[in-house]
């Protein structure tokens, strides 16, 4: 993999390109003043700053190593309770993000046709104005529903959603349902909660993996978890129908069918309320709806999963004991979006409940807090606008539980493209790139088409960048100030270890000048990101100074005062709702029942996507680093299937799907379902903008359908079937 | 971080997620060309036939040997094995010539053709990070490591930890500890799941390669002494030979010389 990757070293490679913009314009070094301001950085510009990773959304605490004012290593922080010391792949490469040449360093405006690649510098005021005017113009012919905003779950969220609603528009994207809405939505169901916290103790003795692949898909504390688990003895049961890197270190693996992992978990539910394994003190104390879930379940025995599973029924029952011997001390692991079909949402209300079953609540599992918290303080800001449109994404008309800040992506590019019940006219894109990242590129595609205005805020020319009227250079992480982060009883500092390049700005910059702009100015009171810093810590009664030097202030949690008395949980009941009356009344089955998976023809095959170490979606394939240490991206099919078809590894293939054709290298493996071929996400690149990772690999979302799991607007990726021929 | 006598690296096969963290940690902290690697992954791969399949990762750099074969190779001397463990290369010595690539049994040192000439740096290898070892840092593969399959410490601490894990679970563990014995001890350190050879490694004698090698070099200058006393003996015993020969020969052909003298 080394066909486009400069012979040049890195480092050198950055300061060329940074030095060339840097020329132009003589900013004060303001990050190397307030680092030596905090004994950060000595009189030469050398030292540590304390900062967090934002190469995934795990956010590791991480220390960058400064020399000379540039970042030249990054190491895991400690003191960061994601990272403990630790940084994973992606971490590590953090500083050929900031370095990467083809880092987009100036405002730029378009000059040719949509998806031409042509754009001209323009000042930031320029920029600026051309985009605060175009979003008011749409705003005053078309009403402010007609402008989109989607930008991908991040530190600066808060003041983005301030701009939308400020703005007044309710249309708001966010990848959620482009990867884990299932989980979450039946967590809230369950639970009253997004995700509960997985506590990975010295007792622990069984997890249940269905599809979370641990191993490859790194969350850094978490992975370091599963793997000391691993190493304690405590056994690994995996589902996926790969053999992946986390199957090969799991006591057992199961290589279900894809879309049946539903009728595996629905089975351990029968066995286990058959037989009367469950906690029964847990369940009659702080449950609902046991006699519907039993009734239900009733009928979903071992026997009759066997053969939709294909596996046997004596080690569906065996599982089924083994989880229950080993409770409370187990874990049975939401993951991100198990086997990814329209019924996985069942899939997911089933492990929810199985944790239930099993008594693990404040052993395995527990509620984690969120990202807010309530000890810090924010600016003032006047109420939102009252948006009365009707949401494009049928939130919550279409999709009643899913929740407002987490919408449906998908449907929202549909509704775009269909102009039902309106025409959107304008998008403002921060941090996402939409083009890649929804299945059916083409016609994500047609609804930028569709758009008088489109601006995309990124620190490369991603591919929605390469699409749009306006792009507007972010500050990378390493560059900029993001808002606080609540983890445990710290908060955490994401501040800039080095002078941000070029003309990049921060996200709380660019927002506050267009919130300004548009005469929102009121959403934004602050003064630069410093003042806004300042404001959040003001409850806690400490420093910036003593923040910037240590890298987080303690936030002490509202600390438990001895056991309550009854467990409770934010659900309509305050119990866990194995029933959810909420489901029920919108229409939905209130326990998870069988919903029978499409399965491909004989002739066709499931597609699979899954993470791998070495990329995060759709925004890391140009970093040259990670370019270095990936695997050539190839179509994975099963070694005898492909003999079968005459194929071998390295053979050019035609694969097609209902919505598009792909050309890529097959690699012939034993590691997966002959039912099944897999690419790795993320690939394929439009915009020749990014020199590393264009021409490398096809792109999965060219020929991904779009399905809709109807409950909790889920994406369902594995439910494109295709077929595969020698090109 | 107690103190640490002789610095080694323990890597642990059964924790290897083989996600390359150590490897792009090593890239940035050295400073590594694109091209170029100091840290490699091997192993199995994926074995078997599915769905009865086996997966595997080891990855390593420079052992660090405690008897160098590289540097007793080595003819100028660019090679150093410190006391406290780490083999370090002087690229301001070398003259290019390979022979340790050729006498490193684990394939190590690797020859960068476009620096040779320019940059006067012909090979490149793993230093063991002086710059973060010598600071109370780990050395950086070793930091990232995000499951802890590497390990960083004194050589006997970690010899005694790798022998506690493989006797808590003896089931899991080939028995043995790679780079213990093997070529005279190592100071990168291994366990595993897997046998030591199917994840790459050569199988070696205890004894050190290089304590043979440079035994035979040892014996060089008294060996070319001797062979040559040895040959110098017997041309001195030819030539007596045939100068009696030819004396004997002298008196039995008078005439012959006779007529040569005509």
């Amino acid at each position: 993999m080394t066909k486009t990757i400069s012979r040049r070293d890195f480092l050198k490679l950055g300061a060329a390109s940074a030095g060339a913009v840097a020329l132009g314009q003589m900013l004060p070094p303001q990050v190397a003043q307030a680092a030596r301001a905090a004994g950060l950085l000595n009189a030469n510009g050398d030292g540590y700053i304390h900062s967090m990773c934002e190469m995934c959304v795990w956010r590791c605490g991480l220390t960058a190593k400064v020399v000379d004012g540039r970042v030249v290593k990054l190491d895991g922080n400690p003191e960061h309770a994601h990272s403990r010391g630790n940084l994973c792949p992606r971490g590590q490469s953090g500083l050929m993000n900031t370095y990467d040449p083809d880092r987009v360093l100036t405002p730029l405006v378009r000059v040719g046709k949509r998806g031409e690649g042509k754009f001209r510098q323009a000042s930031w005021d320029e920029a600026l104005d051309i985009v605060a005017s175009n979003m008011q113009k749409i705003k005053d012919t078309y009403g402010a529903e007609a402008m989109v905003f989607s930008s991908t779950h991040n530190l600066s969220q808060p003041l983005f959603e301030n701009l939308l609603y400020a703005f007044g528009s309710p249309n708001y994207g966010t990848q959620r349902s482009l990867c884990f809405n299932a989980m979450i939505v039946s967590n809230l169901m369950t639970y009253g909660m997004e995700e509960p916290g997985r506590i990975y103790d010295e007792n622990l003795k069984y997890i249940l993996l269905t599809g979370r692949n641990l191993l490859e898909a790194i969350s850094t504390s978490e992975t370091h978890d599963l793997i000391m688990a691993i190493d304690r003895g405590a056994k690994v049961v995996y589902l996926d129908p790969r053999y992946t890197k986390t199957a090969s270190k799991a006591t057992e693996w199961l290589p279900i069918k894809p879309g049946m992992d539903l009728a595996f978990h629905l089975a351990l539910l029968n066995i286990i309320i058959s037989e009367k394994l469950y906690d029964k003190t847990f369940v009659s104390r702080n449950t609902v709806g046991f006699d519907e879930l039993k009734t239900e379940v009733a009928r979903y025995t071992a026997e009759w999963a066997a053969p939709l599973t294909g596996i046997p029924a004596e080690t569906i029952t065996r599982i089924a004991h083994e989880l229950a011997d080993a409770a409370p001390h187990v874990l049975v692991h939401n993951g991100w979006r198990t086997s990814n079909f329209t019924n996985s949402f069942h899939t997911q209300r089933a492990i929810s409940i199985l944790n239930a079953l099993l008594g693990n609540w404040d052993v395995t599992m527990a509620d984690a807090g969120g990202e807010e918290s309530g000890t810090l303080g924010a600016p003032p800001q006047p109420p939102y606008p009252r948006v009365s449109a009707l949401r494009l994404d049928g939130v919550p008309w279409k999709y009643p539980v899913v929740p407002l800040k987490i919408g449906v992506f998908q449907e929202l590019r549909d509704n775009i493209v269909s102009g039902d019940p309106y025409q959107a006219h304008g998008w403002f894109i921060s941090r996402q790139n939409p083009i890649m990242s929804i299945p059916d590129r083409s016609k994500t595609i047609k609804a930028f088409g569709k758009m008088d205005f489109i601006v995309t805020v990124d620190i490369i020319m991603n591919d929605t960048a390469w699409f749009s009227d306006v792009v507007l250079p972010e500050a990378s992480y390493l560059e900029r100030y993001d808002p606080l982060l609540p983890v445990g009883d710290k908060v955490f500092l994401r501040q800039p270890v080095i002078e941000p390049q070029g003309e990049a700005k921060s996200a709380l910059w660019i927002y506050k000048q267009l919130g300004e702009r548009l005469g929102l100015g009121d959403y934004f009171q602050y003064a630069d990101e410093e003042d806004y810093l300042r404001q959040q810590l003001a409850p806690l009664g400490v420093s910036l100074e003593e923040v910037k030097a240590k890298g987080y202030a303690e936030a002490p949690e509202t600390p438990h005062e001895g056991e309550p008395a009854e467990l409770s949980w934010n659900t309509p009941s305050g119990k866990v709702e194995l029933f959810s009356d909420t489901l029920s009344r919108v229409g939905f089955p209130g326990v998870p029942v069988w919903e029978e998976p499409p399965q491909p023809s004989e002739n066709q095959f499931y597609l699979l996507t899954g993470k791998v170490a070495q990329a995060t979606q759709f925004g890391t394939q140009n970093n040259q680093l990670l370019h270095k240490y990936s695997d050539e991206p190839r179509i994975w099919m099963n070694a005898q299937t492909a003999a079968k078809l005459g194929l071998a590894t390295d053979d050019w293939v035609e694969v097609s799907s209902e919505v598009g054709t792909i050309h890529t290298k097959l690699l012939a493996t034993q590691a997966i379902r002959p039912d099944c071929v897999y690419m790795t996400p993320g690939y394929g690149h439009l915009s020749k903008g990014l020199k590393t990772a264009f021409g490398v690999g096809a792109s999965d979302s060219a020929i991904h359908v779009t399905y809709t799991d109807p409950i909790s607007g889920s994406q369902a990726l594995s439910q494109t079937f295709v077929t595969v021929k020698k090109a | 971080m107690a103190e640490i006598k002789h610095h080694a690296y323990l890597f642990d096969a059964t924790r290897c997620i083989d996600c390359r963290a150590c490897m792009v940690a090593c890239s940035v902290e050295n400073n590594i060309p694109m091209d170029k690697t100091r840290i490699w992954v091997a192993g199995i791969g994926i074995k078997g036939e599915y769905p009865e399949l086996e997966r595997g990762t080891m990855v390593y750099h420079c052992m660090h040997c405690d008897h160098p074969d590289c540097m007793s190779a080595c003819p100028v001397g660019a090679y150093t094995k410190a006391e406290d463990g780490p083999v370090t290369y002087n690229p301001d010595v070398c003259i290019g010539c390979r022979y340790c690539m050729n006498a490193c049994p684990f394939g190590v040192p690797h020859f960068d053709y476009d620096k040779g000439i320019i940059d006067g740096a012909f090979i490149d290898k793993c230093t063991f990070c002086p710059q973060r070892i010598y600071n109370g840092e780990e050395p950086a593969c070793v930091q990232t490591c995000p499951t802890d399959a590497l390990e960083y410490g004194d050589r006997e601490e970690l010899i005694a930890k790798a022998h506690a894990r493989i006797a808590a679970h003896p089931d899991r563990y080939i028995d043995h500890v790679y780079g213990e014995k093997e070529n005279g001890g190592t100071s990168y350190l291994i366990i595993s799941h897997i046998p030591f050879s199917e994840l790459g490694l050569p199988t070696l004698p205890e004894t050190p390669v290089n304590e043979v090698s440079e035994k035979v070099m040892e014996m060089t200058i008294p060996f070319a002494l001797s062979w040559g006393a040895v040959l110098s003996g017997v041309a001195a015993g030819v030539h007596m030979y045939n100068k009696n020969k030819e004396e004997k020969e002298g008196e039995a052909k008078p005439e012959k010389k006779a007529e040569v003298e005509k």
